[in-house]
């Protein structure tokens, strides 16, 4: 309501600008001959000018006669010039404008205003954000807030537990393995803090699980040999570093004991029965997101998440472009990068792999068909 | 609500000016004085809103309110008070806000100080003035909005370019835009008086003031942003050349051409066509230069976005004004009639001279300036026009005019005599060939041309004083009625010597800094001691710093001269942490008009550092002058005769030949 | 003087200043320009050696080696052709690999590019115009060439 109000009142203050002058007599002079006292005063000033240089003797008196001689006659020219006639005041055009002033200026600016402006947006100056009930409040702002508390009690382990999951949830892994140390560091070690750092690690290293990673899930491993998840990723560990048996028997141990609805039974099947090579190759997913990838994935925002996708496709072009690779490959590829709508790298793939698969008949002619049902035909 | 508050202030200036546009023009041509009578208060309101908007913008920024897209886009709340408030202007929609808020600045300034103009010529200044505000309110609103928002607002900044988090950038800008736009008003007094037809003497006294304080905020502003790239880009250059510093020095070499030009117009009506052209021409080169910096046509540090919608807007409305004050123009300007004579040999003479040359060198940079970009648009080419053109088109064109500098006041209106002139400067012709000799002495033939350039700069200098010593005819009259007879002098005198000796200043500066700087590249490490010019610096080591929104890394430079300590120098290397983006921080050491100056490049792991020093002689002088200039500026518009009311008691107008700058 | 010589004088002024600027505009147009070549203009045109010139492109990838007092050489590449290049002094903030330069001195005789001045971009969006434009223009030839095969 205040902010209608402050629109009336600007809005008042613009009208009347207009609408009083307009009713005010005021000067009773014509343009003529409010013109003609102007540039008298101006021309009145440079004689006195002159008679002031004469006596300082900075001209002498011959060219004092000339320069006012001169003066005089701008005197009369401006006489001349200004002698037009004295217009009555026009009272149709002073109405004209003063419906413009009342009507068409509110009108225009309200108008314009509701087009253009957002009325009904208040004003989210940082520091009220950030004091205001957290009820309700978008996740980015209350992280600020706990990161601002950190940031006055860096010793707040409890805090550190708390952030850590939302950063991980924001697909800010990086972050979230900082704050998971935090609260190893302040609250003491134990198995879920251990293994979610060591997921976290894994994220940010974008599914490879790194020594560091590893260390972490084999210390979780130690405070409770039953947890899945420091299993699980060991196992991966172990898959990612081509130990293919001791990969195989560690899935396998972990899937015995496992109830088949936890979420992360399908990715660990998956994982095992490639290692045991019962997929066919194009089926598998080389080299692809582990579970943790896909689960983050899921976390994440669409434009984070197309991000994500358009690495993973640029991941496998640059490994067919480099080392090769199948029909299925390639096509996939090609698929892909269709459905992403980057027509032409599709297109410069499709090249590249009718080049590949010269030999290939068969490939050729699913090649083909490819290209038509996505549209590349060139 | 102080955001939407800020948005509908905004809006609403906007329709006002449009009725601004209308009414008082219409009131003007037909007569109307209730319709002119609304021109002052309507631009004092216009004012108001726009400040308003301003004021809420500024409260954003303050307030870190990242709903506004602009305040997110361009703030951080780490960022130190004094940026937050200059980061408003430091973005492409705030600078424009700005542009447009000193643009109706100079529009109420006219409402409330130029009781002595007509009321229908002011009316129909106050009228063109809201063109001009319509325009520039229509872009600001439809292309370059600071006040959209966000709905889900995010909870920190991007921060602003750590180049512009400066205290240069919080005052730079301003002052430019205070000379830039307030060309506008000479702009809008040509226009007005081509519609109306009246154009005299008279005309050109009221003119001058604007043109003069115009010219005086431009000179500040110029001089600023020299001086900031000069401790701020690290390279130590003071003066690039840039399409971007050039289109804020063409609207400088036309404006100064405008000042000299008016006061024949207003001595002697002569020039009247060729003034009011001026005018016209200094604020189209003004809109230029808006033109080539928003629009993101020149890429640098300037051009914060770069969009083609902006950058069409921007032409149109360049196009529409230009375009349509030369029309008016070519259609009027013949029925003006022509004013007094003069011979060739004469003040009038001199100050056409000065415009000759001072034409011809803004044509010089024009093209300069403009030609890559035309040949880029025609064959596709890229070139790029530096210092050589300049100094090759600009500089013989000066050289010529800065010759004739001390003869021009000196010569007496109507028909002056060179002999005489050349005989007062006897002494100041004198000394400057004192100055080169001695120049020559000291250093020799290894600088050809930095004996002529100091002898040239002394010449204007001594010049500009033997001036003001001819007028009170010392000589003649004794010391102590000569002392009394300078005090008498009209303001505007002490305003020509000012503005005149300011140039010699600069120009010493200019020759001095550039034939005998000392600079040194080499990298050092810690306990190393090297030589620049006279100064021996030992280097102590790097060390880490953290600022409020940056980590630095410093190096300590003790300086010592002849064994004695005269000094440290810190020079750093900031990292600013929002952007991750690096900056340079000389360190710079003034020693009377001269300064050392040290930069850090890059630095190793063992400590050592790369670091660039110079030693420049007398370098403070190039921005000094441009100081004495501008003083001399403000002495002029102070000078009561530019004042000159209604019909005013015509007591203590003094005798005085012209004022200049 | 009558008032028509006093015009002629004043015009006549008017011509030899606009004459001489116009030459001197002209002249310095004709040899004070440099002009910008992408590294493949510089291996296509035999630019002479001597000749200034703008080079644009971006920094190779481990391509910069720093030596005493703060000379530097790199390569430019515009991802067809590179070209070494030598310079003295303290470079931009913003000179990184893999990023794009633009730098002007001669091509010498050996075929290294001495640079006597470095431009880096302005800012972490900014790559210089006209290196934005080159590589465009190579990218898009790039992309023709493939599709044509």
């Amino acid at each position: 309501m205040t902010l209608w109000i402050l629109f009336a009142l600007m809005t008042g203050l613009a009208a009347l600008s207009i609408l009083v002058p307009l009713r005010r007599g005021g000067d009773p002079l014509t343009a003529a001959s409010a013109n003609r006292a102007a540039d008298e005063a101006v021309y009145m000033a440079q004689l006195d000018e002159i008679d002031r240089d004469l006596q300082r003797g900075l001209v002498d008196a011959a060219q004092a006669d000339a320069a006012r001689t001169e003066i005089a006659r701008r005197l009369l020219a401006a006489h001349r010039q200004n002698k037009g006639e004295t217009r009555t005041v026009g009272t149709r055009a002073a109405k004209f404008v003063q419906l413009l002033a009342s009507l068409l200026l509110p009108a225009a600016a309200l108008g314009l205003y509701l087009w253009l402006g957002s009325p009904h947006q208040p004003d989210q100056p940082l520091e009220a954000r950030l004091q205001s009930d957290p009820q309700g409040q978008p996740v980015d702002v209350l992280v600020a807030r706990v990161e601002r508390h950190l940031a006055a009690n860096p010793q707040d382990g409890q805090g550190w537990e708390v952030l850590a999951p939302v950063y991980m949830s924001l697909g800010r892994p990086q972050d979230a393995a900082q704050a998971y140390a935090n609260a190893i560091r302040l609250n003491g070690a134990s198995e879920p803090r251990e293994s979610s750092y060591g997921e976290a690690l894994v994220v940010a290293a974008e599914g490879l699980v790194t020594a560091e990673a590893r260390a972490a899930f084999d210390r979780a491993v130690k405070l409770d040999p039953a947890a899945p998840k420091p299993r699980f990723f060991l196992a991966l560990a172990l898959g990612q570093e081509g130990k293919r048996e001791e990969a195989i028997a560690a899935w396998r141990s972990l899937l015995e004991g496992a109830d088949p609805r936890a979420i992360w039974v399908p990715a660990a099947e998956q994982e095992l029965a490639q290692l045991e090579g019962r997929l066919p190759a194009s089926l598998q997913p080389p080299r692809g997101p582990a579970a943790a990838d896909v689960e983050a994935a899921a976390a994440l925002s669409e434009g984070d998440r197309n991000d994500m996708i358009r690495s993973m496709v640029d991941g496998l072009k640059t490994r067919l472009e480099t080392e090769g690779g199948s029909a299925e490959d390639w096509l996939r590829l090609i698929r892909a990068q269709a459905v992403m709508g980057d027509k032409d790298a599709a297109r410069a793939s499709a090249a590249g792999a009718r080049e590949a698969l010269q030999d290939d008949a068969a490939a050729l002619d699913a090649l083909n068909r490819a290209e038509a049902d996505n549209g590349l035909g060139s | 609500m102080i955001v939407e508050t800020g948005h509908f202030a905004l809006v609403l200036a906007f329709v006002l000016a449009l009725i601004q546009s209308v009414v008082p023009v219409w009131g003007a041509v037909t007569d109307d004085r209730r319709l002119m009578q609304t021109a002052a208060p309507v631009a004092n309101v216009l004012f108001v809103l726009v400040t308003l908007s301003f004021a809420a913008l500024t409260w954003a920024y303050l307030a870190s309110d990242f709903s506004v897209v602009n305040v997110w886009e361009n703030s951080h709340s780490a960022k130190p008070l004094i940026f937050k408030i200059s980061g408003v202007w430091g973005n492409h929609e705030g600078s424009m806000l700005l542009w447009v808020l000193i643009l109706v600045m100079f529009g109420s300034l006219v409402a409330l100080f130029s009781g002595n103009v007509p009321a229908q010529l002011r009316a129909a200044v106050l009228g063109v003035q809201g063109w001009i505000t319509a325009a520039f309110l229509l872009f600001v609103l439809a292309t370059s909005n600071p006040f959209e928002r966000i709905v889900n607002a995010p909870i920190e900044g991007n921060d602003l370019n750590p180049l512009l988090q400066d205290i240069g950038l919080a005052i730079h800008p301003p002052l430019l835009y205070l000379g830039y736009v307030g060309f506008s008003i000479t702009f809008s007094f040509a226009v007005a008086a081509l519609i109306l037809g009246r154009i005299d003497a008279a005309w050109a006294r009221w003119v001058r003031p604007w043109a003069l304080l115009a010219w005086v905020f431009l000179t500040l502003g110029i001089s600023m942003g020299s001086y900031w790239a000069y401790y701020e880009l690290g390279w130590g250059g003071w003066w690039f050349w840039d399409p971007v510093e050039n289109a804020s020095f063409m609207p400088w070499l036309a404006g100064t051409a405008l000042l000299h030009s008016a006061i024949v117009m207003e001595k002697r009506e002569a020039l009247k066509v060729w003034t009011v052209l001026l005018a016209i021409f200094t604020f189209s080169l003004s809109l230029l230069g808006t033109f080539l910096v928003r629009s993101g046509v020149l890429t640098s540090v300037h051009a914060f976005a770069v969009d083609p919608e902006r950058g069409l807007f921007i032409l149109v409305i360049l196009c529409i004004f230009i375009g349509g004050s030369f029309t008016l123009y070519a259609w009027r300007a013949p029925l003006l009639k022509q004013g007094g004579l003069f011979a060739p040999i004469s003040r009038e003479g001199a100050l056409v001279l000065n415009n000759l040359f001072l034409t011809a060198a803004t044509v010089s940079v024009l093209v300069g300036t403009l030609y890559p970009l035309a040949l880029e648009a025609v064959t596709g080419e890229k070139i790029s026009v530096g210092a050589p053109f300049f100094n090759l088109t600009f500089g013989p064109l000066m050289i010529p005019l800065l010759l004739a500098v001390p003869f021009g006041p000196l010569l007496a209106w109507k028909r002056g005599d060179l002999l005489a002139a050349t005989q007062r400067l006897y002494a100041a012709f004198g000394l400057a060939l004192v100055a080169a000799l001695a120049v020559f002495w000291l250093w020799g033939m290894k600088q050809v041309l930095a004996p002529i350039g100091v002898g040239l700069a002394v010449w204007i200098m001594a010049g500009s004083i033997a001036e003001l010593v001819t007028r009170t005819r010392i000589g003649e009259v004794g010391l102590s009625r000569g002392l009394s007879r300078l005090v008498g002098l009209p303001r505007s005198a002490f305003g020509t010597t000012l503005g005149h000796f300011g140039i010699g200043v600069t120009l010493l500066g200019i020759v001095m800094s550039s034939a005998f700087q000392t600079e040194l590249v080499r990298t050092v490490r810690p306990g190393d001691t090297f030589d620049v010019a006279d100064y021996q610096l030992s280097f102590s080591g790097l060390a880490p710093r953290q600022g409020p929104n940056f980590t630095e890394q410093v190096g300590h430079f003790t300086v010592r001269q002849g064994g004695t300590e005269v000094g440290v120098l810190d020079p750093s290397k900031r990292l600013y942490q929002a952007r991750g983006m690096p900056t340079t921080e000389a360190a710079i050491l003034t020693f009377g008009f001269s300064q050392l100056y040290v930069s850090l490049g890059e630095t190793r792991a063992d400590g050592a550092a790369d670091i660039r020093a110079y030693y420049k002689p007398m370098i403070t002088l190039i921005w000094l002058g441009t100081l004495v200039m501008s003083i001399g500026g403000i002495i002029s518009i102070t000078d009561r005769r530019l004042r000159v009311g209604a019909p005013k008691p015509a007591r203590a107008k003094i005798a005085g030949l012209s004022p200049a700058e | 003087m009558t008032r028509k010589q006093r015009r002629l004088t004043l015009i006549g002024a008017a011509a030899v200043v606009l004459a001489s600027a116009a030459g001197l505009i002209l002249y310095a147009l004709n040899d004070q320009i440099v002009f910008f070549q992408t590294p493949t203009d510089v291996v296509a045109k035999q630019i002479p050696s001597g000749q200034r010139i703008r080079l644009g492109g971006l920094v190779e990838e481990g391509s910069i080696e720093r030596s005493e007092d703060a000379k530097v050489s790199f390569r430019v590449t515009d991802t067809a052709n590179t070209v070494p290049v030598t310079y003295v002094g303290i470079l931009p903030d913003l000179f990184r690999e893999g990023q794009g330069v633009v730098t002007e001195g001669i091509v010498g005789p050996d075929g290294i590019f001495r640079a006597d001045s470095v431009l880096a971009k302005h800012d972490e969006n900014y790559v210089p115009k006209e290196v934005a434009d080159a590589l465009k223009a190579q990218g898009v030839w790039k992309g023709d060439d493939t599709t044509a095969q």
